[in-house]
């Protein structure tokens, strides 16, 4: 049994990961709920490894594990005059939205398992999870410089005017003042 | 005990998808709002990273996409907080009530 069908490893970490995830909704603090959130996603990454996806964890847990939560903590440390939230409890909309939520949450898994009982093989399987790292580094080479290369460069064409633009319009609003 | 399959990677992505979309409908701070957004991004992540593993292990075109999702994300978030930072200096306030315009 590998990692990636060992119920062992997954159930307590799935667990850990939807608590830590609903502790973020939950704190009020929001200190704690960014270290929550921060577990959530070194907890994806891990998922990811096991998934077989070592690119993707890696990726994960340096953007959003490291780097978007020092971006957040800053963005926090300056804006936060008090170090706690500014809520008004909505008391009864609250209650009323949590019960909304589970019923929902019924609602699909309801669905998913009978769906599951009517296409017990809806999709169609690979034959077996061979996954190896010069299969991963060629699918991947493959699909970012061959088939989705306009993708790739879109994404990072994005990137650079999010860059450039946010740089521009701090230097606007510094000349505006 | 029963060996985990491709529904239990789908279902967790699936909760994790649906507790960062109550998080951000119910949250009033906005940085809250931001990390369940990222929530959400996480969940549809592991859902490609799922089906790219047990469905398709030759193309593997879901860990491509989860890799552009996560840099779109990012770009996202950057500019969300950019946003935010130019709200708060006009409001002095996390509170996403009191962001009603642009």
């Amino acid at each position: 049994m590998s990692g990636i069908d060992n119920p062992i490893i997954f159930y307590p970490v799935s667990a850990l990961m939807i608590l830590m995830a609903l502790l973020t909704i939950g704190y009020r603090n929001i200190f704690r709920s960014l270290l929550c959130a921060i577990a959530v996603f070194f907890f994806a990454g891990f998922f990811f490894y096991i998934l077989g996806s070592e690119y993707n964890a890696v990726i994960q847990i340096a953007i959003y594990g490291i780097a978007v939560p020092v971006i957040l903590g800053l963005a926090i440390m300056f804006t936060n005059t008090k170090g706690k939230m500014q809520e008004e409890s909505s008391g009864k909309l609250k209650y009323v939205l949590f019960l909304t939520a589970g019923i929902f949450v019924l609602a699909m898994v309801y669905l998913i398992l009978t769906s599951l009982a009517i296409v017990p093989m809806g999709f169609n399987f690979a034959e077996e999870i061979t996954l190896n790292s010069l299969q991963v580094f060629s699918a991947f080479s493959n699909g970012i410089y061959v088939r989705y290369v306009w993708a790739f460069e879109l994404v990072s064409l994005i990137l650079t005017i999010v860059v450039v633009g946010l740089t521009l319009f701090r230097r606007i609003n510094k000349c505006k003042k | 005990m029963q060996e985990i399959t491709m529904y239990h990677y789908l279902f967790l992505g699936l909760l994790l998808f649906l507790i960062g979309l109550f998080g951000s409908i119910t949250s009033k701070h906005i940085i809250k709002v931001l990390i369940c957004i990222e929530f959400i991004l996480t969940g549809v992540n592991i859902n490609f990273v799922t089906f790219a593993t047990f469905c398709d292990n030759v193309q593997l075109d879901g860990f491509i996409m989860a890799l552009f999702y996560v840099a779109i994300g990012a770009v996202e978030l950057a500019v969300a907080l950019y946003i935010f930072y130019l709200m708060y200096i006009q409001k002095e306030s996390e509170n996403i009530d009191k962001y009603g315009d642009l």
